[in-house]
């Protein structure tokens, strides 16, 4: 493209053209300002004083941190944020995958496997959580009729009530919310492959297991990368799930950063509660550094 | 060779019918459970319950008010929808059409402010709220919900202002128009897809969020229809059938606009990046 330097194109900006486009974006920028950016830094100056309720309080350097250090709940929650983003990350990865791959084939009756794989995502967070805490349930549960039912499993197990069930649950429960998002995107990717890349690797002799790491692994890397870290970042703040399912118990076995947050909230310190938050930002701004990168990137392409 | 791929044609099928077996056994236990009788579901649990009662439904919008929650959300998700598209179709078409010198950096803006988790922000925009004496307020509630209604519809209209020609608008310009009424009579009905998408994608946010109202609302008549479930179950009984029965009646609304817009939303999903 060669820059017109002669004749003004009416996309350039002048002075007064400049001004109506700051003019547009105006609104957005101030709301933003106020509503994320502001905030934002806000939370980090609270989590360096001892607010509480009805009480501003007062610089105590890093205090809170240092108490967070030695808390069992903060340990319990690094770690469970850990297990339940690496797990359910790579469950959906593997799951929305393998999906993606049996639906791009042509099956008829292809259309109606994806309106049905999509149900989960269209269902309210709240409705999905709430609706698995049932299921999980001693009595009234569906999963325990299910297996002592079909005799895969003899004995009543109180999913959501013991610490070695707890997390796989909340982590089945997440999974199956979750895996839409990974499905259709990579089904997505899958449709943009043309299809004579295949038919020239299997003129060339390549089998299946090499066709997929020579010609679709290549195509939807991009996107899985994308997935991967935006599924991260909504897993490590997801409050829904584990709110709704178990509130972080049984004795903190799946406590997490926002649910952490919000109970320093309820019992009024809210300069810790601030710091539980921002402890984790560290490791989500590298998150949401290249995720912002990366996006942009895609957008200029 | 034809063996084979019949085989591996059975397979597939086998294998996607178990997958939605598995996405549809929540849904039925869901929907079968809000028309249980108690009995059905604890003393005789059963996977196909004998009788089949509304005594749920009943229980939850009489005695639990659950139609004024509803109602409370479709103001708040309609108020942050409507907030939403309008300031934002300003936004994206300035970010799209103009070559500002901080558009880079207004377009990091949003972006940052998109991947930016509610569950940092929650606690300072419930300081700032009850500075604004907007605490428990739907109006608060509003609000703070267009922090992340904001940055997503501007990126997502962003990408579907950048697919309708320029020549379309410059040949309205030498018609007479202005710059913006050629956004309003060119580009945003030739957006009109990509316009319901992103009002879904927005509307169903803003209906799903149960951090900010747990935190914001204090007061039973200006619960969401997500708080007043959540308040159902952390009472001491637990209420399955009227709590599946209001899981119903939330999601109800939600699958049929999915499947009414289907197309589109996948569309602006896969492009967009959009959380559910």
């Amino acid at each position: 493209m060669s820059l017109a330097v002669s004749r003004r194109s009416p996309w350039s900006a002048g002075t007064s053209q400049a001004r109506f486009a700051y003019a547009l974006v105006l609104p957005v920028v101030l709301l933003l300002a106020g509503l994320v950016a502001y905030p934002f830094f806000y939370a980090i100056f609270v989590s360096f004083t001892d607010r509480v309720v009805g009480n501003d309080g007062q610089w105590i350097g890093l205090a809170n941190f240092r108490y967070l250090a030695q808390s069992p709940a903060f340990a319990a929650a690094i770690w469970n944020t850990i297990v339940l983003v690496v797990s359910s990350d790579v469950l959906k990865l593997g799951i929305g995958l393998a999906l993606a791959l049996l639906v791009n084939q042509r099956l008829p009756g292809r259309g109606l496997f994806r309106s049905a794989l999509m149900l989960p995502w269209a269902m309210p967070a709240f409705v999905a959580f709430l609706t698995w805490r049932v299921i999980y349930q001693p009595i009234g549960g569906g999963l325990n009729l299910v297996l002592t039912g079909t005799g895969l499993w003899p004995d009543v197990v109180d999913w959501l009530g013991q610490r070695s069930t707890a997390m796989p649950a909340v982590v089945a429960a997440s999974v199956w919310r979750g895996f839409p998002f990974w499905f259709i995107s990579i089904l997505a990717a899958l449709q943009t492959i043309p299809v004579e890349l295949y038919e020239a690797a299997r003129v060339d002799g390549a089998s299946a297991w090499q066709r997929f790491w020579a010609v679709t692994f290549p195509s939807i890397r991009p996107v899985v990368i994308v997935t991967a870290l935006l599924s991260s970042i909504w897993t490590a703040n997801s409050f829904e799930n584990v709110w709704l399912l178990t509130q972080g118990g049984p004795s903190d076995a799946t406590i997490v950063f926002p649910v952490l947050a919000y109970f320093g909230m309820q019992t009024q310190r809210i300069g810790e509660a601030a710091a539980v938050s921002v402890a984790m930002l560290p490791v989500l701004a590298i998150l949401v550094f290249a995720g912002t990168a990366m996006m942009q990137r895609g957008e200029d392409e | 060779m034809k063996r084979q791929a019949t085989l591996w044609r059975i397979g597939s099928y086998a294998a996607l019918l178990l997958a939605v077996a598995l996405v549809l056994f929540p849904i039925y236990w869901m929907a079968i459970t809000s028309l249980k009788l108690p009995r059905e579901i604890y003393r005789t649990p059963a996977l196909w319950p004998h009788v089949l009662t509304l005594n749920n439904y009943r229980l939850l919008l009489d005695e639990k008010d659950f139609l004024d929650n509803i109602r409370n959300s479709v103001v708040v998700a309609g108020a942050v929808t409507v907030i939403s598209l309008i300031v934002s179709s300003l936004a994206a078409y300035s970010m799209v059409r103009f070559r500002t010198r901080f558009r880079g950096l207004i377009g990091r803006l949003i972006l940052f402010a998109y991947l930016t988790p509610t569950s940092l922000l929650f606690i300072p925009l419930s300081i700032l709220m009850s500075r604004l004496q907007l605490g428990n307020s739907l109006y608060g509630l509003v609000l703070v919900y267009l922090t992340f209604s904001l940055p997503l519809s501007t990126w997502l209209l962003q990408g579907y202002f950048r697919s309708v020609p320029r020549s379309l608008e410059e040949q309205g310009m030498i018609d007479g128009l202005t710059r913006l009424g050629a956004l309003l009579r060119i580009v945003l009905p030739l957006s009109g897809p990509g316009l319901a998408a992103v009002a879904i994608f927005t509307f169903t946010g803003a209906w799903n969020e149960l951090l900010l109202a747990l935190v914001l609302i204090t007061s039973e008549s200006a619960r969401t229809a997500p708080l007043g479930l959540n308040y159902l179950i952390t009472s001491d009984v637990l209420p399955w059938g009227p709590l599946m029965a209001g899981a119903v009646l939330s999601s109800l609304p939600l699958m049929i606009l999915y499947f009414i817009a289907q197309r589109f939303m996948v569309q602006g999903m896969t492009t967009g990046s959009v959380k559910g």
